[in-house]
C-alpha cells in the first residue's frame, strides 16, 4: 500500500496526462531546459577542483601572451597557443593531474587567485608560446613548489611534455 | 496543470537562472584560508579530493583518519617530508591535517576525533622521518591488527 505522498502524486500524474498531449509536454519541456541554460551537449567535464573562475569582465589580459596575469609563475609553452586554452589541454593530450600550485595577482580586482598549472602529456613540445615566468617559485628541492619539474612524471601517458594550463581554482585573498 | 500555470513555472524557472547569472557576476569568494593552505601546500600532488596518484602518490582518503587514530600515526602524518618541510607555520600545519581528516576522509569522522594542535606539530615536525613508505605500512598494518581483535 503507498503512502498518502505515493497518492497524490499518481493523481497529479493522471491529472496531467488526461489534460496535456505528449507533443505539448515535450514542447514545453524543450522550451524550459532552452529558457534556463540546461546543457543539452554531451560535454565532458572531467573531475577538476572547484571552478572559481573571476568574472570574464574582470579578466583582463590575452591567454595567448605570457605577460596575462594567471601566468605569473609558468613555465613552459602556453597550451592556449597550441590547440588547448587556459585550462584544457590540446586534442591528442592528457592533463596531469599531479602538478604545483601557485597564487597570481589579479591587477583587475586587486585578488590574489590560486592557479593549478596542470601540464598536458603524451606528445612531444608544443614549441609556441614559450614563457618563463616564475613568481614564487621555489628550488627543484621543494618539488611541491617548483615549476621546474616535469610534472608529467605524474601522467598516466607518459613523461613527454607538451604545454602547460594555468587553470584557477580558488582565490587566496 | 493549465497552461497558464505551466508557463508561469516555466517563467519562474527561467528567472530563477537569469538571477543565477546575475549573482555568478558578484564578487569573487573568498577560499577558506586553511583549504587555500591545502591548496597551496597539499593538492598539487594528492589531488583536491586526496586521492593522489596511484603508485606514486598515497591516497589520504582511506589512511589519515586510521592514522591519526594513534600517537605513532599521529607522528607519522606531521613527519611525512611533505608536511614537515612545507612552509605552513606549525599552527598552520596542525589546521591543515585536521581539515584533512575532516573534509577528505571516505568515511564518516568519528565525534571523539582530536585535532591537531600547534604544541602537537611542533614537537613531532623536527624529528625526520626516514623510511616514509615502510613506517606508513607497518603503521597501517599495525592498526588493521587492533581493528581485528
Amino acid at each position: 500500500m503507498g503512502s498518502p505522498i505515493d497518492a497524490f502524486v499518481e493523481r497529479m500524474a493522471r491529472g496531467l496526462a488526461h489534460r496535456v498531449s505528449r507533443r505539448s509536454f515535450l514542447g514545453n519541456i524543450g522550451a524550459l531546459l532552452f529558457s534556463t541554460g540546461v546543457p543539452l551537449l554531451p560535454v565532458a567535464r572531467g573531475a577538476s577542483p572547484t571552478p572559481a573562475r573571476p568574472d570574464p569582465a574582470a579578466d583582463p589580459g590575452d591567454p595567448q601572451t605570457c605577460e596575462y596575469w594567471r601566468h605569473c609563475a609558468i613555465d613552459g609553452f602556453l597550451c592556449a597557443c597550441c590547440g588547448g586554452s587556459i585550462h584544457s589541454c590540446p586534442p591528442g593530450t592528457e592533463a596531469s593531474a599531479v602538478t604545483w600550485v601557485g597564487t597570481c595577482h589579479n591587477p583587475a580586482d586587486g585578488h590574489d587567485y590560486i592557479v593549478s598549472y596542470n601540464d598536458c602529456c603524451g606528445k612531444s613540445q608544443c614549441g609556441r608560446c614559450l614563457c618563463n615566468r616564475n613568481e614564487d617559485d621555489k628550488p627543484l628541492y621543494m618539488p611541491f613548489k617548483s615549476n621546474d619539474y616535469n610534472w608529467c612524471a605524474g601522467s598516466k601517458v607518459g613523461i613527454s611534455y607538451h604545454c602547460s594550463t594555468a587553470r584557477v581554482v580558488g582565490v587566496a585573498r | 496543470m493549465k497552461h497558464g500555470t505551466f508557463r508561469a513555472a516555466v517563467f519562474a524557472m527561467a528567472a530563477s537562472a537569469i538571477a543565477m547569472q546575475l549573482r555568478a557576476a558578484q564578487p569573487v569568494e573568498l577560499t577558506p584560508p586553511v583549504q587555500a593552505n591545502y591548496m597551496l601546500n597539499c593538492m598539487g600532488c594528492h589531488l583536491a579530493d586526496g586521492s593522489g596518484a596511484s603508485g606514486k602518490v598515497p591516497s589520504v582518503r582511506g589512511s589519515m583518519l586510521i592514522l591519526s587514530r594513534s600517537t605513532a600515526g599521529r607522528r607519522y602524518l606531521v613527519q611525512v617530508p611533505g608536511a614537515a618541510q612545507s612552509p605552513l607555520s606549525d599552527l598552520e600545519l596542525a589546521q591543515v591535517l585536521s581539515w584533512m581528516v575532516r573534509n577528505l576522509s571516505a568515511r564518516a569522522v568519528p565525534a571523539d576525533f582530536t585535532d591537531f594542535t600547534a604544541a602537537e606539530v611542533a614537537e613531532y615536525r623536527r624529528s625526520p622521518l626516514v623510511n616514509v613508505r615502510e613506517t606508513r605500512a607497518r603503521l597501517l598494518a599495525a592498526a588493521a591488527d587492533r581493528a581485528a581483535r
